[in-house]
């Protein structure tokens, strides 16, 4: 018996003292997944689109003082400043869930007519610290209230809630082409928000 | 006498009022099991609560059975006055407890620390209430015995000890918004050896509040918690305690992203009995927090958040001439943090280190004095902290004079001191590797009566509270910055009733009155209710193959004029802003069938109270609710 109850106490302190040692900044880190760093190199067109697959593009959009430009033509992407003149050639622009077309329209999936691009001077914000101040910075710009329906950002509760609309976004680019866009992800691997998933198809 | 008192607070309070058999189980038995309870908390040594001058509420096992309460917050609410849980930035729960916030009020389950917070509270939901002997709560400062953050009292959950051959409980609860509660309780003791297994689950939906708010939609998730703990006794002189837990919750509060909250613990104690007069307690304990964001659309789990807990304990007692107990000991922690609000999602960590003493002096039948002080040091900040206790008890007839000075601390934690965080880009909070740490001198005077069935006690206040940190706006800075704060003043007084007839019927009315002065221009304001009050009334009868209780529990709380800053970066304007006042009542309505079968049916917030505005402080109600649950006893039925 006393034999049994000397195991019985060696085995409990030693079980702790390999807790004790091994637990220090925590245990079950292999229930968590590991994010892959975003380095850049990721970015851009990730898949073109084929007859019979989708194309993939992922941008960094979480800078409010920058367009994103996408040229579907050439596949090329162009991040400039919100005050910088426009590229030459480009067919949708994003800052951060905003969108806007060149010259294009926009029909959701589920409705009957397209929508063009309006002037705004009060919704594409390029400045949120001065929300301290009892404001925000804006710029004016052209803006895509359809397209940018891909994302419901709801602001009246803090942090906002964000809700994907999942549907397919129908781009007339104005010069006979068409295509389909979704927003898919607006979150990097670790959670980031403002980087843009969108798969794309020509009509 | 001190052996007499451990005996009864390892074997007799350590049964638990469910265990005791079903004849006793009346309210004068329950009465007297109240007042001759063993409680803990407020000396770190065993004493009868009726001889305690630590004036300690207990919560027992048939109280939290009668509030049929999931979590700590819930049965807190529900049966203490002065407590508030309310919600905070992104619906999360903030405790306020006589103008005391979460990250000053120490909860600990078996005399241990819980790791983890989100905005300065602990995650309540991690304190379920399943295998729970019973609940002390200690108020004002207590730093003298239990180090930082005992600045306005100490709620210490205590689990119960195995003492039947085995045990057997299965238990349900379905109610409003699809609200499922399902617990099991296995428990076994022979010879040396006994153990008590707890599984509880729980979920409810999301939904929608009936009108607009500060919040117009409750978030809704599930959790689950594993509990496991043993003792062995080797021999008479010794008995070891061994614990193991986890806890997982998940919340839904955005479609894409599932906030996901988990816990480990474990721990082992070991209590040696050197003679009637000495005793030496050592104990390791472990408790891991960790926050995650689980993305849907990637499938990914990505950690965000991990406080690690390792602390050692050692406590030591000695009696002299059996009756005054010197008790000394000391804890080494050493606390580690990995957050997302740390630049570059980076970790902290230090090593805190205490020694304290107490002499409990009983020179008198009817005089009790207790002193006691406890110094801690922390690493990090090379800080160090003297706290130090004097409470005296005096008996006269049927009453009890109760008297003490208490101080309090809450030293800074490695989040207040190091922070970097991005609020969305809209401004930057840093931390105050500089603080100092908060501190409290708490003065508390009372006076109870006892006659037979009654117990009456009024009792009144005073903390002075000095170096409150909070975060105030930092022109330079052009963020907010951790700072302390000019002292706040929070008074006010304490009554309770309680009183119970052979017939079946017992009530207990409980008000306070708190009274909290901030400074003008400060970076912060009060918005503490000035009065609050509960209200329990149940009866009860038994008979051989069913019993019955009813219980009606009511809570008040008065309406709070709120002096709110009208600019996020400067404190020098206020506007009047008025909370009302509201009630709310449950009933609940528990039917015994035969052996251990308990059938409860509920209705929660009985009046239909709806706000018409949800503030951050209106409770989460959609109107009146029904649930119903169900409580079997499986080894009852084998017994005669």
């Amino acid at each position: 018996m006393a034999i049994k109850v000397n195991r019985i106490c060696f085995s409990v302190m030693t079980g702790a003292a390999a807790m004790l040692l091994s637990a220090c900044n925590g245990l079950f880190s292999s229930v968590y997944d590991t994010p892959d760093a975003d380095t850049g190199s990721e970015f851009g067109f990730v898949s073109a689109a084929t007859d019979n697959n989708l194309g993939k593009i992922y941008i960094d959009a979480t800078d409010y003082e920058r367009w994103t430009y996408i040229n579907f033509n050439d596949m090329s992407i162009d991040t400039l400043d919100v005050n910088d003149p426009e590229p030459k050639k480009w067919d949708i622009a994003l800052h951060r869930y905003d969108a806007k077309t060149n010259g294009g329209s926009v029909m959701e999936e589920g409705a009957l007519e397209y929508v063009a691009d309006v002037w705004t001077t009060n919704v594409i914000v390029t400045d949120m610290s001065t929300m301290m101040d009892g404001y925000l910075s804006y710029t004016e710009s052209f803006y895509n209230p359809k397209l940018s329906k891909w994302l419901d950002v709801d602001k009246s509760t803090m942090p906002p809630i964000y809700t994907l609309s999942g549907k397919r976004y129908f781009v007339n680019l104005g010069d006979g082409r068409e295509v389909a866009l979704r927003l898919i992800n607006f979150m990097n691997e670790s959670g980031v928000k403002g980087f843009l998933t969108i798969e794309y198809q020509f009509m | 006498m001190r052996n007499t008192i451990l005996a009864l607070a390892l074997g007799i309070a350590g049964a638990g009022a469910d265990n005791v058999p079903e004849e006793q189980d009346s309210l004068d038995a329950r009465w007297n099991t109240l007042l001759n309870t063993v409680v803990i908390t407020g000396t770190r040594t065993p004493k009868l609560l009726k001889n305690s001058p630590i004036l300690t509420r207990v919560l027992s096992s048939s109280d939290i059975k009668s509030a049929d309460a999931t979590n700590i917050s819930d049965l807190l609410q529900s049966e203490l006055p002065g407590i508030e849980f309310t919600y905070s930035m992104n619906q999360q729960v903030n405790l306020n407890m006589q103008g005391f916030g979460g990250n000053s009020v120490l909860f600990l389950v078996d005399g241990e620390r819980v790791a983890g917070e989100t905005l300065d509270n602990i995650d309540y939901n991690r304190l379920n209430l399943s295998n729970v002997e019973r609940i002390e709560i200690v108020k004002g400062g207590a730093s003298a015995l239990y180090g930082s953050n005992a600045v306005g009292g100490v709620i210490n959950i205590i689990s119960k000890e195995q003492s039947q051959p085995w045990t057997l409980n299965l238990n349900g609860r379905y109610g409003a918004h699809n609200e499922q509660r399902y617990g099991a309780v296995a428990g076994f003791s022979k010879g040396i050896f006994s153990s008590a297994t707890t599984l509880q689950y729980n979920h409810i939906n999301s939904y929608n509040m009936k009108n607009e708010g500060d919040y117009t939609r409750f978030y809704g998730g599930y959790n689950w918690n594993v509990k496991e703990r043993f003792t062995v006794t080797p021999f008479s002189q010794l008995k070891l305690t061994g614990r193991l837990g986890y806890y997982f919750r998940q919340r839904n509060a955005q479609e894409s992203t599932r906030d996901r909250y988990r816990g480990f613990s474990g721990g082992l104690r070991g209590l040696y009995t050197f003679s009637h007069a000495n005793d030496l307690e050592v104990s390791y304990s472990f408790d891991q927090y960790d926050k995650s964001d689980y993305m849907v659309l990637t499938d990914k789990d990505v950690r965000k958040y991990s406080n690690v807990q390792n602390s050692v304990r050692a406590i030591y007692n000695h009696t002299f001439a059996g009756k005054h107990i010197l008790t000394v000991g000391g804890d080494v922690m050493r606390d580690y943090l990995l957050s997302y609000q740390f630049e570059n999602n980076g970790h902290k960590s230090q090593v805190t280190a205490d020694g304290m003493a107490q002499f409990d002096m009983n020179f008198f039948d009817n005089f009790n004095i207790i002193a006691g002080g406890r110094y801690d040091y922390f690493s990090e900040s090379s800080m160090k902290h003297f706290s130090s206790r004097l409470s005296l008890m005096y008996k006269l007839n049927k009453w009890n004079f109760r008297g003490s000075y208490s101080g309090g601390f809450r030293a800074p934690t490695l989040k207040e001191m190091y922070m970097n965080f991005d609020m969305a880009g809209i401004f930057m909070i840093y931390g105050n590797p500089n603080l100092k740490p908060e501190s409290s001198n708490n003065f508390q005077l009372s006076a109870e009566y006892t006659h037979r069935l009654l117990n009456f006690n009024i009792g009144t206040f005073c903390n002075l509270v000095d170096n409150r940190i909070t975060t105030a706006w930092d022109q330079t800075l052009g963020g907010q910055f951790y700072n302390n704060i000019s002292r706040v003043n929070i008074a006010g007084v304490d009554a309770n009733v309680a009183w119970k007839h052979a017939c079946g019927f017992g009530s207990r009315l409980s008000y306070i009155y708190t009274h909290e002065h901030v400074r003008k221009g400060e970076p912060y304001t009060t918005s503490t209710r000035p009065h609050t009050a509960t209200l329990r009334l149940n009866y009860g009868r038994s008979w051989n193959n069913y019993r019955f209780n009813i219980a009606l529990h009511g809570r008040a709380l008065s309406a709070v004029t709120v002096d709110e800053f009208t600019s996020l970066t400067d404190y020098s304007e206020t506007e009047k802003v008025r909370y009302p006042a509201y009630t709310m009542w449950r009933l609940n309505v528990t039917q015994g069938i035969w052996r251990g079968i308990d059938l409860t049916l509920a209705v929660d917030n009985l009046f239909n109270y709806v706000p018409k505005y949800y503030y951050s402080n209106s409770p989460t109600t959609t109107g009146t609710t029904v649930s119903v649950g169900l409580s079997v006893d499986v080894d009852k039925f084998f017994k005669k």
